[in-house]
């Protein structure tokens, strides 16, 4: 009698899981026109025949709605190419359901994280598709510091040896400080080069009696990483690359003075009241995506804005790149030119989750510099990539060249710590250290509560 | 069991000393009615709030919607190929409000710190050249000598006025575009059965237990009873995989895999499961209170027990059915963990709790349509609540007083 | 859309019909193949009923118990299991989880905070209650009143950490406040304070959050157990020249007593299981960490299965003697029929 009932209602199930996913393809860019590489288009959908019908599944990271349109008219010429029905789902707490799924068994087939970390973890347990050695070679030579890149997706397997798991995609440059050029024309302010120019800045806003940071670390589940990425990124001004990576390893520890002069150096600029716009108390209350508003109030709440590249994505509606922001370099210290000028950087690894000949050819398809040039070039996006065969002419704004740029071009080059550290520090113990440290606790205290959770994993 | 069904004006009519009455009336009025305020503030707040104008939202409280306010922002003429020749000088006309209208511009001027120089009609010389008059309703007349050359377009700032404004648009963005009205049915979808398929099976068990002698009977309740306090997120993985091997097993002809695990029908089995233990509770303490003279007389007509519940112990039980039915479709309803888990986080199956999370998330605190989602949201469960209240307390009731 | 809904009539159809059909089916199938008539020994008789009323109860609860051992019984069995296994249930590590989580200081504010939960929520609410339910059984728009204190209920946890999100939202000093604390706190002439960051106060807050959801619960249990308190008892009172709050405390709470403690319970058996609202508001940032959300973040931020489960039985052992006593108090009840 169960099975009886078990059978007709998983029909009706079923039935319904195929109605809701049926989706019209809808092509953003017409083929054959503009600087676009439609010949790579062609030629990957003449070498992938084959697969019409079939349905390829993709969890991801891009659950704001600027973010999921602008990926979903990517995918739309996969689709197009294929025949391949693509479902694509993300959530807010996306690195939890990834997990959820991934432990129970239903994975998507491709499964597209920006945390090495978590990766890493997965790859251990088995739970990751080796992509081969082809891809490590297509990375290594196709991409702007290459070697960096492929070494980005190699995690240690089940058997203990390293292999390639992850295909970067959608690059972002973390290192950036953003502004509103007709704020700082009306109070005569310079772009500043140098660490010790931002810091001159900072004095001269106060002493004009503006407030010249926004700040905001308030992110729901993950409250506390955009002042990690400060951090990591100070101690990329003020000490050389090898010490980042032997910090990021856990071989150099957070009470180590290095790192704590790094915490307290941003302690500097945000534990004083003067310095943030609502004062620090509000910055662990204030949404990170809430904070950048203040560059456009009138009278502008702050002049300076510290974010990565994709926060364009939650400006005020409207706003044009060059025109209403623009934003800087966090710049390289005077008192350190030998450390040059480091950039760091973030970006999306994907993997396959549950291989599929669909998810093979996804892959494929990311290969192709036109589904990177399909992101570039829509209006609003932060999409860069650090592929070399794109056409850069196809970026919709000069901001964006100028970022690509600086992807292609980039000397040192270092991913965003926290997520390379283990999940328990990286997206737990730092963030709440951070969260303590500028609600008042000292940076000793802090980064000894972090190196006693790292001991104990 | 006590019984419930005293007359609500019992108390009421009780002698007290004179004096006394008043003060202590008027005492007990105030003091109900600070309650009351105090339990409804948060939630009217919330009402207020979702039909708010967005910029006035999210500058001003709520409880200050009925004043007038004022606001400043920033716009840009257009740009200088837009210039027009008229005679012998060049013009560019248009309205700085883009799309919110209604506002009067109270002053203006070129800079941050001369905002509040040039009241509205004034006409002021530009640093790009050329002589710039706005008037309060927004338009703005631009007169240049020469064909203008700028490069990008200045900002104009102002100072409004606005009468305050209540709207629904902060609705229909809502419902338009961010697929909360998808999720509405989907909580619908996955709501109705999952409240209706527990009740059968409880019921029996229920009746089982209560008026049934059968070895084990007091090892049930008592594993029912502790499996009330079971905390639900530990059982999520384990039940997935599960499903995910049940799932595997179902083939089509070709040996293709033709079920997924996660699927409306999962989801509804998994809230059964998770809604038996209260409802054998409350159904069995219910039951157990029904009066033994009306068993027995069934009995003594020859009645078995299958006739005796299904005759006579069920429509009497159905308050406590349709209590334990809200009870249930509240809790599914305003039910997170269990959805994402089970039915997943796809765009077309979000439920509507999910999609208030993820609207938490994308819009950081853009307060207009986080108001109006959460509003949406709390809609169809005080429906509920509010016209099956008798029942619902009924149920509660017939759990816990004994 | 509609095809949904209609799927989800259908699945309630056929739930009903093959429930229906499973237990009365099975009932035919008993009486006929136990089937007992005048033609039959007396012996027969008496074993075929006998065996036909020892399997009856069992066929009315097999699919009840079904789901329960499958939902219920089998993930407690399984977290147990890898309580005592490693981050990824492969190695079997003994006890050493519990060891950690007693040496870890995130698992004793955890538990501090938890502790301060189970004592302010179940008091604050029951007492709200009593109160409440006694003040609008007095007054004519009592039922009105009820009612609005009980909405809370009705509203999911997402729903009301949004709504208390802007009770306690924070703007700078100098800026207009948009959350009424902090402009009812501006109005009175202090600077306004990011509550929810603030610690032990923060945690306070939150729980005001679930009090605020379950009084109106007490609320109606209780009104409806005061009700239940015998006219005439209340009747003699008065005559001996007791005022209303010696009735109240003297008379009535005894009376009730009973009901009082079974709404305690149900609330602290609640607050256990928690983690919605801390969740949504803070995460546990902030020094707010309790047990539930604790568990959650190391089972499904960080991945490690045998942590997690540790907590999750702690949880479950610290609710243990709750569960004894209610087990206790259903096998009393048991006794009296």
């Amino acid at each position: 009698m169960h099975k009886l009932l078990l059978a007709g209602v998983s029909a009706i199930a079923l039935s319904l899981g195929v109605a809701g996913s049926a989706h019209a393809v809808d092509l953003m860019f017409p083929k054959g026109q503009g600087d676009f590489n439609w010949d790579s288009l062609q030629k990957f959908a003449d070498a992938h025949k084959d697969l019409s019908g079939q349905k390829l599944t993709i969890w991801d990271a891009w659950n704001e709605q600027g973010d999921k349109t602008q990926w979903e008219a990517v995918l739309a010429y996969f689709t197009d190419a294929t025949g391949v029905e693509v479902q694509d789902g993300s959530s807010k707490n996306y690195e939890e359901q990834a997990r959820i799924d991934i432990q129970a068994g239903s994975p998507a087939n491709i499964t597209i994280l920006p945390q090495p970390g978590l990766l890493a973890d997965f790859a251990k347990q088995g739970k990751l598709v080796d992509l081969g050695d082809a891809t490590t070679k297509f990375v290594t030579d196709n991409f702007g510091a290459g070697k960096s890149w492929a070494e980005l997706g190699q995690f240690v397997g089940p058997d203990g040896a390293k292999h390639q798991y992850a295909f970067p995609y959608k690059q972002e440059v973390k290192s950036l400080v953003w502004y509103s050029p007709d704020n700082f024309k009306e109070k005569g302010y310079e772009v500043p080069k140098t660490w010790e120019d931002l810091m001159a800045l900072q004095d001269k806003i106060k002493a004009d009696g503006g407030t010249p940071w926004c700040i905001g670390i308030e992110s729901g589940g993950a409250t506390g990483w955009p002042a990690t990425d400060w951090v990591e990124n100070l101690l990329l001004l003020t000490q050389p690359p090898e010490v980042y990576d032997d910090w990021v390893a856990g071989k150099i520890k957070f009470s180590d003075k290095r790192i704590t002069d790094a915490i307290d150096l941003f302690g500097s600029i945000v534990k004083d009241d003067k310095n943030v716009a609502g004062g620090t108390k509000s910055v662990a209350t204030t949404a990170f995506g809430d904070s950048p508003k203040g560059l456009f109030t009138v009278p502008p709440q702050c002049y300076l804005h510290k974010q990565a590249s994709f926060i364009t994505s939650f400006f005020p509606e409207g706003s044009k790149a060059g025109v209403d922001y623009d934003f800087f370099y966090f710049p390289p210290m005077k008192s350190h030119p030998e450390l040059g000028n480091p950039v760091e950087g973030s970006g999306n690894l994907v993997t396959i989750t549950k291989d599929s000949p669909a998810a093979q050819a996804f892959i494929q398809f990311l290969e192709t510099p036109i589904a990177h040039e399909i992101w570039m070039a829509q209006p609003n996006g932060s999409f860069l990539t650090a592929l070399k065969t794109v056409n850069p002419k196809v970026y919709s704004s000069d901001t964006l060249r100028k970022f690509g740029d600086i992807l292609l071009n980039a000397t040192t080059f270092r991913f965003d710590g926290s997520d390379l550290m283990p999940g328990p520090i990286g997206a737990g113990a730092f963030w709440t250290g951070m969260v303590d440290y500028v609600n008042g606790k000292s940076s000793a205290d802090v980064a000894a509560a972090i190196d006693a959770a790292w001991a104990k994993l | 069991m006590t019984t419930i069904a005293t007359t609500p004006d019992a108390v009421e009519s009780k002698p007290m000393g004179v004096p006394r009455i008043n003060l202590g009336r008027v005492a007990a009025h105030l003091a109900l009615l600070f309650f009351v305020v105090l339990w409804t503030f948060p939630t009217v707040g919330l009402l207020i709030s979702s039909v708010r104008d967005k910029d006035q939202l999210a500058l001003t409280g709520w409880w200050t919607s009925l004043a007038h306010s004022t606001l400043m922002a920033a716009a840009r003429p257009d740009t200088a190929d837009k210039a027009v020749q008229e005679g012998d000088h060049w013009v560019i006309k248009g309205n700085l409000f883009g799309r919110a209208k209604g506002q009067q511009i109270e002053t203006f001027g070129p800079t941050n710190a001369d905002i509040g120089k040039n009241a509205a009609g004034a006409t002021i010389p530009m640093q790009d050249g050329g002589k710039l008059t706005v008037e309060a309703n927004g338009d703005y007349v631009w007169n240049f000598d020469q064909q203008p050359t700028y490069s990008g377009a200045p900002r104009i700032y102002y100072v409004t006025g606005s009468p305050p404004r209540f709207t629904l648009e902060n609705y229909a963005r809502v419902l338009g575009s961010t697929g909360v009205a998808e999720s509405f049915v989907n909580s619908l979808t996955v709501a109705i059965p999952s409240t209706v398929i527990p009740i059968l099976i409880a019921a029996f068990a229920a009746y089982a237990l209560a008026w049934m002698q059968f070895p084990f009977r007091g090892l049930i309740v008592a594993v029912v009873v502790g499996l009330l306090v079971v905390p639900l997120q530990m059982s999520l993985i384990p039940l997935l995989r599960l499903y995910n091997i049940i799932a595997g097993g179902i083939n089509d002809m070709a040996g293709h895999q033709v079920a997924e695990s996660k699927s409306y029908l999962g989801v509804w089995l998994a809230h059964t499961a998770f809604g038996l233990p209260l409802a054998i509770y409350l159904l069995r303490n219910y039951m157990a209170g029904l009066p033994r003279e009306i068993m027995e007389s069934a009995r003594m007509d020859g009645a078995s027990h299958f006739k005796t519940f299904t005759t006579m112990v069920l429509p009497l039980s159905f308050p406590a059915l349709a209590s334990f039915a809200i009870f249930q479709f509240l809790w599914i309803w305003n039910d997170l963990l269990v959805a994402l888990v089970f039915l997943g986080a796809q765009d077309d199956r979000m439920v509507l709790t999910a999609r208030l999370v993820n609207l938490l998330g994308q819009y950081g605190n853009n307060w207009e349509l986080l108001t109006a989602a959460a509003f949406i949201s709390i809609i169809v469960p005080l429906i509920v609540f509010f016209s099956l209240q008798r029942y619902f307390v009924r149920g509660l009731l017939a759990g816990s007083v004994k | 859309m509609i095809e949904q809904i209609i799927g989800a009539l259908i699945a309630v159809a056929v739930a009903l019909a093959a429930a229906f059909a499973y237990f009365w089916g099975s009932n035919w199938l008993l009486d006929r193949f136990l089937a007992t008539d005048n033609s039959m020994s007396v012996e027969t008789v008496t074993r075929r009923d006998l065996r036909r009323s020892s399997i009856r109860p069992w066929l009315f609860v097999l699919p009840a118990l079904l789901f329960l051992a499958l939902y219920l019984v089998y993930p407690v069995i399984e977290t147990l299991r890898l309580s005592l296994y490693d981050k990824y249930g492969l190695e079997f590590v003994g006890f050493a989880n519990y060891a950690w989580a007693f040496s870890d200081g995130g698992f004793w504010q955890a538990a501090f905070n938890n502790l301060g939960w189970l004592i302010i929520v179940p008091f604050l609410s029951t007492a709200f209650g009593l109160v409440i339910a006694t003040l609008a059984d007095r007054l004519w728009w009592g039922g009105i009143a009820k009612s609005l204190v009980f909405m809370p209920m009705a509203i999911s946890f997402v729903g009301a950490s949004v709504i208390w999100k802007f009770v306690y939202a924070y703007k700078g000093p100098g800026q207009d406040q948009i959350g009424v604390l902090n402009a009812l706190v501006t109005w009175l002439g202090f600077d306004p304070q990011p509550w929810i960051t603030i610690p032990y106060l923060n945690s306070f807050l939150l729980m005001v959050i679930l009090i605020w959801i379950q009084t109106g619960f007490a609320m109606v249990i209780l009104s409806a157990a005061l009700r239940g308190v015998p006219e005439e008892t209340l009747e003699a009172a008065r005559i001996d020249g007791a005022n209303g709050i010696r009735i109240f405390f003297d008379i009535m709470i005894p009376q009730i007593w009973g009901t009082i403690v079974v709404v305690w319970t149900t609330i602290t058996i609640t607050v256990l299981k928690v983690f919605d609202i801390v969740y949504a508001m803070t995460n546990g940032e902030f020094q707010t960490q309790v047990l539930a959300n604790y568990m959650y973040r190391w089972m499904f931020i960080s991945g490690d299965y045998g942590r997690g489960s540790t907590l999750a039985v702690i949880i479950m052992l610290v609710v243990i003697p709750i569960m004894v006593w209610n087990i206790r108090r259903a096998n009393a009840e048991q006794g009296t029929r």
